[in-house]
């Protein structure tokens, strides 16, 4: 048994490296998304308001922002869910000797970098980019469609982005799924479609509810993808924030929106470890 | 001379006390063990012993150094692990050879200290291997390779043969005995086999809730234990609740069931206490002479052989059944079911304990 | 007929599936096109080839010093994390410590907070504090971004060993820090390899803390791409991110043979 006190001698350095660089910044964001702006001399002094944080619910293109970073996690979860579902099943369950390559070409993408995947994106989406080029040539189309600065583009590059996460929560969900009911399920006449949806599926229910929460976490969380799919001017909450920072000097504004993205994020992950003990107990 | 001795030992966690304030001397080569079911204190005296755990009150002595505030790596221990504990990224050379580096012994020396510790526990062709290539058995001989390859002062084992399968098991326990006998080293064995216990060691202590319940060499354990604990957990007994009936001097009668009464060389409790009768199958004798006087009457109620000897269930008076147990060849070795026989039981083999289904 | 061919995936599936890892890879392939083709924009077939995008990045100073500061903060949290984070983990794992689970989670807070919050939040302390565009705080702030996947690693190798093994080699005369040294962190070691180098690659990858935190005359590579695409498509941006991408899947390949690295993704 190791003393309490070499204990907090070997976990001291880092606590105080995370208090000193993580925890107290943050802290020290609360006070300032109680301040006023005051437009080219930074913040009020002595002046204290909601404003910051009514403003997100009131203003309509805050709200709309708003709004469109949950909607965009929300589709974006979806989509990766539909498309990484077989892509999961068939790693987890297809012949031995795909798994490893297969894993590894979903890893692969997952570990390149994010600016790297999305610069792939704007080549193929731009006006003058892959896409666009190979439909005019094919005379499919006569003048570039918009296929970025807007959703489109944004749910094409992020659900890549954030698909490999997915797929490996899924696997490991749907490896963890005892192949011995399946069989049970089988013997016992059920069809191939119903054995998935009846047995496979609510088993590896928490594994979707897993991966969903990450990549919904992910999303509306995301700066770099957003801010380069979808320009200066199609914003999402984390660019709003980079925004109010880098051009408008906003802090108390930004501070603000931090907290909110901060909170969405949160209280996702809150709500649903408190659905999966309720699962648990279930069980 | 002793070799190792505790001096009031003894172990709390808040409020609970796992091991009560436990003297006791081992003597110099001497193999003893510490006997008991699991949670009695036992594998928390060795792990004191050993310096992985600090106790809260009380001194170890080795030799005459009180080791009681020494680190593990100062205290010259061998102990060889119930789960081995092997190093799983080393060869076994390099497993034996790990407590000699410590201790700074290096080149032709170190070399023929390793090779004399494996040929010990005839593993010499199996340095190069990783422990994950042997067997169950051989990984437990690396074990007590490395731990006897420093020549420890004292050699510590926690339940060493417990995943070993039984035939293994009692080859190693006739090696480990020769093993120990020929090196004469000082060695104190924790187990809750009693049958390890017993053909092992000079001297066992058998422990139950965090106390000594008797400190004593195997025949005395077995023949004379001192108090119904160690009777219970010691051999087969049979266990039948029942009451005292009357005390006279150190003994007095208790009564099995309802009516039949016998009478107890020694008891624990006063007239009238709930108790739980503890007699051996050994010391139940089947009569052949069915008259004689204080036999008590019964039946054959099943009978069941196991080689070199043969149980009975015997039901008596008031639906008390007592097994009894008899050499499988001879008069007595095949009575049917139903055949009446006469049970005689000594007094010095009835013992009492604390009745478990009276409640506290 | 196998006798689970119930449970196994049909054409339909394998089919969606490939289409599906087709898609993952079709940014990378199109990024590797582009950074051999003549034009700008890449067009298929290509209009021709040519290795000058990859000269004239290597050859550029602000590419250069780029990459130099990447591998700078890469390299030097990665380490410091390592350190803290294995001391911390191991330590936990000891049980050395009250409120084990509070603590982990103070340890892995960073990983759930939006990174641009983190951003921003240091954006502020280092204006108060002096510390913006200075090296030392870039390499804190990398430090908090990735320690949570070295404790994480730690703590999961940590939990599969047998603490009689560490117990064995303090009997058999070992100090504690050779025990550990000897005995656990040879063990822990392709677990550690595995976090080390989720760390490094969210170091190496990180725009969001950064791009609030560097000076004027600094920038790394991920910034340094992230803010020259916004300027439009350039074939150079396209030649370092092939370099970035062949890089990437050597380490990976590399990770997988000497540790089995997808066992801990």
């Amino acid at each position: 048994m190791m003393s309490v006190r070499r204990g907090l001698m070997l976990i001291a350095p880092l606590a105080l490296v995370l208090a000193a660089f993580f925890l107290v910044p943050v802290l020290m964001l609360l006070p300032t998304s109680f301040s006023e702006y005051m437009p080219g001399s930074g913040l009020a002094k002595g002046v204290w308001t909601l404003e910051n944080y009514t403003r997100i619910v009131t203003d309509e293109y805050y709200r709309e922002v708003v709004l469109r970073t949950l909607g965009l996690g929300l589709s974006v979860t979806l989509v990766c869910l539909v498309l990484g579902y077989p892509l999961a099943f068939l790693i987890a369950r297809g012949p031995e000797r795909w798994r490893l390559p297969l894993i590894l070409l979903v890893i692969f993408p997952m570990m390149l970098n994010l600016v790297v995947r999305s610069f792939g994106w704007i080549a193929l989406l731009a006006n003058r980019g892959l896409v666009n080029n190979l439909l005019i040539q094919m005379g499919l189309i006569s003048a570039p469609i918009k296929l970025m600065f807007n959703l489109t583009g944004l749910m094409i590059g992020m659900t890549h982005i954030y698909l490999p996460f997915m797929v490996l929560m899924l696997v490991a969900a749907i490896r963890n799924v005892p192949r011995d009911v399946e069989a049970a399920a089988a013997t016992l006449g059920s069809s191939r479609l119903h054995v998935f949806t009846s047995v496979t599926l609510p088993l590896s229910a928490p594994g979707i509810l897993a991966g969903s929460i990450l990549v919904f976490v992910l999303t509306i969380s995301a700066l770099v993808t957003p801010r380069m799919l979808g320009g200066p001017t199609y914003r999402v909450m984390a660019t709003l924030i980079y925004d109010e920072y880098m051009q408008l000097l906003d802090w108390p504004s930004g501070s603000a929106l931090s907290f909110a993205l901060t909170i969405m994020a949160i209280g996702i992950i809150w709500l649903s470890s408190r659905l999966t003990k309720r699962w648990a107990g279930m069980a | 001379m002793s070799a190792l001795s505790f001096e009031q030992l003894g172990k709390s966690y808040g409020d609970v006390a796992v091991v009560n304030d436990i003297s006791l001397t081992i003597r110099e080569g001497e193999f003893v063990s510490l006997l008991g079911p699991s949670g009695c204190g036992k594998t928390t005296i060795l792990r004191m012993v050993a310096g992985l755990v600090q106790p809260s009150r009380g001194r170890i002595l080795i030799g005459s150094d009180d080791v009681t505030a020494l680190p593990p790596n100062k205290r010259g221990l061998g102990l060889v692990f119930q789960s081995y504990a092997l190093f799983p990224h080393l060869t076994v050379y390099e497993n034996v050879a790990f407590g000699l580096r410590r201790r700074k012994v290096a080149g032709a020396g170190l070399d023929k200290r390793v090779k004399e510790a494996l040929a010990m526990v005839r593993l010499a062709d199996f340095g190069q291997r990783y422990p994950r290539q042997l067997s169950g058995g051989q990984q437990q001989r690396v074990a007590i390779a490395r731990a006897l390859a420093p020549r420890p002062r004292v050699l510590l084992f926690d339940e060493p043969l417990s995943n070993l399968d039984a035939q293994l098991r009692d080859e190693m326990q006739i090696e480990l005995k020769r093993l120990q006998r020929g090196l004469g080293i000082t060695t104190l064995f924790v187990t809750h086999d009693q049958g390890e216990a017993l053909s092992m060691s000079d001297r066992v202590g058998v422990m139950a809730k965090g106390v000594m319940q008797q400190f004593a060499t195997p025949e005395d354990i077995y023949h004379r234990p001192a108090t119904g604990f160690v009777a219970s957990f010691i051999g087969k007994p049979n266990r039948v609740s029942g009451i005292v009936v009357s005390r006279a001097g150190k003994g007095g009668v208790v009564r099995l069931g309802n009516a039949i009464e016998l009478p107890a060389a020694s008891l624990d409790q006063p007239a009238g206490t709930r108790v739980d009768i503890i007699i051996r199958q050994e010391a139940v004798r089947l009569l052949s002479d069915r008259s004689e006087p204080g036999g008590l009457q019964g039946t054959i109620a099943l009978r069941s052989f196991s080689g070199s000897r043969v149980q009975y269930v015997v039901r008596l008076a008031g639906g008390v059944e007592l097994v009894a147990e008899t050499a499988s060849h001879g008069p007595n070795a095949a009575l049917a079911p139903e055949t009446p026989v006469v049970l005689s039981v000594d007094a010095d083999s009835v013992f009492t304990m604390p009745s478990e289904g009276a409640g506290a | 007929m196998s006798p689970d061919r119930e449970t196994h995936p049909g054409l339909g599936v394998t089919i969606a599936a490939f289409a599906v890892i087709v898609f993952l890879q079709v940014p990378v392939i199109v990024v590797v096109l582009a950074a051999f083709s003549t034009t700008s924009y890449l067009t298929i077939p290509p209009q021709g080839l040519t290795l000058s995008w990859f000269g004239k990045v290597l050859s550029d100073p602000t590419y250069l010093s780029a990459i130099r500061m990447s591998l700078i903060l890469a390299f030097g949290s990665t380490a410091i994390s390592l350190a803290l984070g294995v001391a911390s983990a191991y330590a936990l794992f000891r049980r050395s410590v009250p409120g084990s689970e509070a603590i982990i989670s103070f340890l892995m807070a960073p990983l759930v907070l939006p990174a641009v919050v983190i951003g921003v939040a240091l954006l502020q302390f280092y204006s108060l504090t002096g510390l913006r565009g200075s090296l030392i705080g870039l390499l804190l702030a990398h430090v908090v971004i990735t320690v949570p996947y070295i404790v994480r690693s730690a703590l999961a190798s940590l939990s599969g060993l047998d603490l009689a093994v560490e117990e064995a080699a303090r009997v058999l005369g070992a100090t504690g820090f050779e025990a550990f040294r000897l005995v656990t962190l040879p063990l822990i070691r392709p677990g550690l390899v595995a976090g080390a180098l989720f760390a490094f690659i969210t170091s190496l990858d990180n725009v969001p803390v950064t791009i609030f935190l560097i000076g004027a005359n600094q920038t790394t590579l991920p910034v340094l791409i992230f803010s020259s695409v916004e300027m439009g498509v350039d074939p150079s941006v396209a030649a370092i991110s092939t370099l970035l991408i062949v890089a990437t899947g050597i380490i990976l390949l590399l990770a997988e043979r000497r540790a089995g690295f997808h066992r801990f993704v």
